[in-house]
């Protein structure tokens, strides 16, 4: 189903030569496509939100500030507070009072005629409400990591192939500019091939041990956020703190793999392929009800014969983000504007006219927007989220089971472990099942 | 034959002793105390204990003179023994004994300096000052040391005072472990080092600077963190290399861990306390038990008696809800066909129903 690196790369350097045509949209003059000018309101996108907590509303606001760009006109949460409040932000965007709000995502599925949705929810929500909105043919700006399992992912990748829509992965980074220049200066050879990539993540933080059961707040409609994830009580974890139960979440890992694991890729030209062998080990709480590791370290080797390794930062010599290690030197890259070399020259190096030119964007949400207007692809399209998330799932697996574990990145299957492939799911609790793509 | 048979019945019965009865201790340590601002009382004993639980040392306390009394006939042989753990801090020795001590070392000895604010090797005590005692992560900075390897890298350190200012001399000084004081508890706002490391003639020197009991609950000489580092650090001092595995309860950075008896749980009683397993109360059962399945990866023997041990449970009318809860989602990826027919057994229930779903879906 997918291609292999090698061949995904040539198509890459032969599309390059046109590339100020078909693939980089803005590098053609907005005005030739008719975004120079002021919109009316008739002819912004229509979008809504699902999800409207921290992130959600993060993301409502770029897009809000986005020049006419844009047309919210319905959000869906499962906490009222959260609902009125992204309503509140829409209302006064419109000027008017017609926000329509829903706390059921099938629902607002159902009645909502959009263009777009802007989806921001716990990860284990991701591959049921992922897979429903593109099956209604929206487009997606969808957060990372685009999955809580390899199946879920999987089902979301067919789905959006299937259903030919636009997707952006929350994967901001790509548009920042020392990312982009960092990965084009590594996919052009300037440190030589590349033998060695290291992934710096956040490390993971303390416990809060075990909260008694509470009453649920009024606000909150607890049984639908757990939805498929096993029904527990209510310890006073849902908004942010998910993240620290693997229920819904691997941790730091598994949050931020869709930005550092994501630029290694795109850098070294993995973002269609994935590791054939990983292994490693990760450090977990004794006491409370956050179980992600605190602390992890695993070796992933591709076929190509490239090495990534991916830690906490704490472990790593550069800490966190991306350093690409090549024969002639290494390349880090960091958020706050850091990118830093082997030798400084290497940083000041022109990519030719015939060099292989990385997609550019200087502004995500904006991005998706044009994307979705032009019918071009975005700049972090569905299959690369699926596959940075994915060196991270299986990271876990080698983790949770203390084995090494054998990938197979073109069938996606894991080879010789029955163990392992249980791992490539979680079973959805009753009545939720993953959609038919 | 019959002799050869009777042999191996010995071998079993011997191999199965082996785990419940200690090793007979091989290597002699030696704590010299008797004064320190510390109670020394408390700490020598608790390091005696330390020592003496990992079955490798036999462990003897002396008492120097007290503050102001002669000193002059303090002397003792140390080349009787493997280890000398300096659990001391006051009155200058005889030249006499110190010089004992540092042929001692050159000739091959180990020495543990616990909690030591002066170093018999040259360092000053007039810059040091202790930070207020509170809650503090300890970093291991060298894990390739044969005390470190294996720990992680952050771990969380109860209620101590951290050291600061101590600058041990010698170019061979290793720190394997620091910590971060800062200025909220008077701190200097620098890294200080925490564990210590010299190679020092044909000898070995290890320092802990951790674990001061507090004349109460004593939480920091509790510490599994604190244990665990000087039974390795001693080990390693007494013969050069480690032999200890690192326990599967050694604290990380989401939590500290506390040992209350300065052991920590054996696989056994893991599986005898699991069956009370109360998400509200502690959930320390379940992390040992999947970190025993992890140690075991790749071994179908222990594998399979990790299964049993957790099917159990799901069989027993006494073990809790939530046991059973945790159990049935380990064996949903770990489990083989030995683990189906009791999962079946829990199908009726309604509070493990959702969860024997999880279960036998995966597993079928």
């Amino acid at each position: 189903m997918l291609q292999k690196t090698s061949r995904r790369i040539f198509v890459r350097r032969s599309a390059a030569a046109a590339a100020g045509v078909f693939i980089l949209p803005n590098i053609v003059p907005a005005s030739a496509l008719g975004l120079g000018s002021r919109r009316p309101p008739s002819d912004r996108i229509v979008i809504g939100a699902i999800g409207t907590g921290s992130q959600g509303m993060s993301n409502m606001r770029d897009f809000l500030d986005l020049k006419d760009a844009v047309q919210f006109v319905a959000v869906c949460d499962v906490d009222s507070r959260h609902l009125a409040e992204a309503k509140q932000t829409v209302d006064s965007a419109n000027r008017n009072n017609d926000c329509r709000t829903y706390g059921d995502f099938r629902e607002f599925l159902e009645k909502e005629t959009l263009d777009a949705v802007s989806i921001a929810l716990p990860d284990h929500w991701h591959g049921i409400i992922y897979t429903e909105a593109v099956n209604k043919k929206l487009h997606v700006y969808g957060e990372k990591p685009i999955c809580r399992t390899i199946k879920d992912g999987q089902t979301i990748v067919a789905a959006v192939k299937k259903n030919n829509i636009i997707w952006q992965t929350g994967s901001w980074q790509r548009s920042q500019a020392h990312f982009h220049r960092g990965a084009e200066l590594v996919i052009n050879g300037r440190i030589g091939k590349i033998t060695y990539i290291e992934a710096g993540l956040p490390d993971g933080g303390g416990g809060i041990g075990t909260p008694p059961v509470q009453e649920i707040p009024p606000e909150m409609n607890w049984e639908m956020w757990l939805g498929p994830a096993p029904k527990v009580p209510y310890r006073g974890v849902s908004h942010w703190n998910w993240r620290w139960i693997l229920d819904y979440s691997g941790g730091q890992l598994t949050d931020w793999a869709g930005h550092h694991i994501d630029i290694a890729n795109w850098g070294a030209g993995l973002e269609y392929t994935g590791p054939v062998e990983i292994s490693g080990t990760g450090v977990y709480p004794m006491e409370g009800i956050y179980n992600v590791p605190v602390e992890y370290d695993f070796l992933c080797r591709y076929v190509n014969g490239i090495e990534m390794r991916v830690a906490n930062a704490s472990i790593l010599e550069h800490g966190m983000g991306t350093t690409w290690y090549g024969e002639k030197g290494w390349i880090h890259t960091d958020r706050g504007n850091v990118l830093t070399a082997s030798d400084p020259k290497i940083l000041e190096e022109v990519i030719g006219e015939n060099e292989i030119h990385l997609y550019k964007s200087d502004n995500h949400w904006q991005n998706f927007v044009d994307s979705v207007r032009t019918g071009t692809q975005a700049i972090a399209p569905i299959e690369p989220a699926y596959r940075a998330i994915s060196v991270a799932l299986l990271g876990e697996m080698a983790m949770t089971t203390g084995q090494t574990i054998y990938w197979d990145p073109v069938n996606e299957t894991i080879t010789g472990n029955e163990r392992a492939s249980r791992l490539l799911s979680r079973p959805y609790r009753n009545p939720w099942s993953l959609p038919t793509v | 034959m019959r002799k050869q048979y009777l042999l191996y019945l010995l071998a079993a019965a011997l191999i199965t002793l082996l785990p419940s009865c200690k090793q007979t201790p091989v290597y002699k340590a030696l704590i010299i105390t008797g004064q320190s601002d510390h109670d020394w009382k408390v700490s020598s004993e608790a390091v005696k204990q330390i020592l003496d639980e990992t079955g490798m040392f036999s462990t003897v306390i002396a008492t120097s003179p007290g503050k102001g009394e002669d000193m002059s006939g303090f002397n003792p042989d140390f080349s009787g023994y493997d280890l000398v753990v300096l659990d001391y801090e006051g009155d200058t020795w005889p030249e006499k004994t110190t010089g004992s001590l540092a042929e001692y070392v050159e000739n091959g000895g180990g020495i543990v300096l616990y909690n030591a604010k002066s170093d018999p090797g040259g360092a000053s005590a007039d810059s040091i000052t202790v930070s207020e005692r509170h809650d503090f992560e300890i970093r291991t900075t060298v894990s390739d040391h044969p005390v470190t390897k294996g720990l992680p890298v952050r771990w969380l350190h109860p209620y101590d005072e951290i050291i600061q200012g101590i600058k041990f001399a010698g170019e061979d000084v290793q720190v394997l472990a620091a910590a971060f004081s800062g200025n909220p508890f008077s701190g200097t706002g620098r890294r200080e080092p925490v564990l210590v490391a010299r190679n020092r003639g044909q000898g070995r020197i290890f320092a802990t600077l951790i674990g001061t009991p507090d004349g109460k609950e004593n939480q920091a000489l509790h510490c599994a963190g604190f244990i665990v580092t000087l039974q390795r650090g001693a080990e390693w001092a007494a013969t050069g290399s480690v032999t200890q595995e690192v326990p599967f309860d050694f604290p990380t950075a989401a939590g500290a861990v506390l040992w209350t008896d300065f052991k920590g749980m054996t696989p056994e009683e893991i599986f005898e306390n699991i069956g009370n397993y109360d998400i509200g109360k502690s959930t320390k059962y379940f992390t040992l038990l999947q970190s025993q399945i992890r140690k075991a990866a790749g071994d179908e023997k222990k594998l399979l008696k990790l299964e049993k041990n957790m099917v159990d449970v799901l069989g027993n009318d006494e073990a809790s809800d939530d046991a059973k809860k945790l159990i049935l989602r380990e064996l949903s990826w770990m489990g083989t066909d030995y683990c189906i027919p009791a999962i079946k057994a829990l199908a009726s229930d309604p509070e493990l129903s959702d969860d024997v779903e999880f279960a036998l879906t995966r597993l079928q």
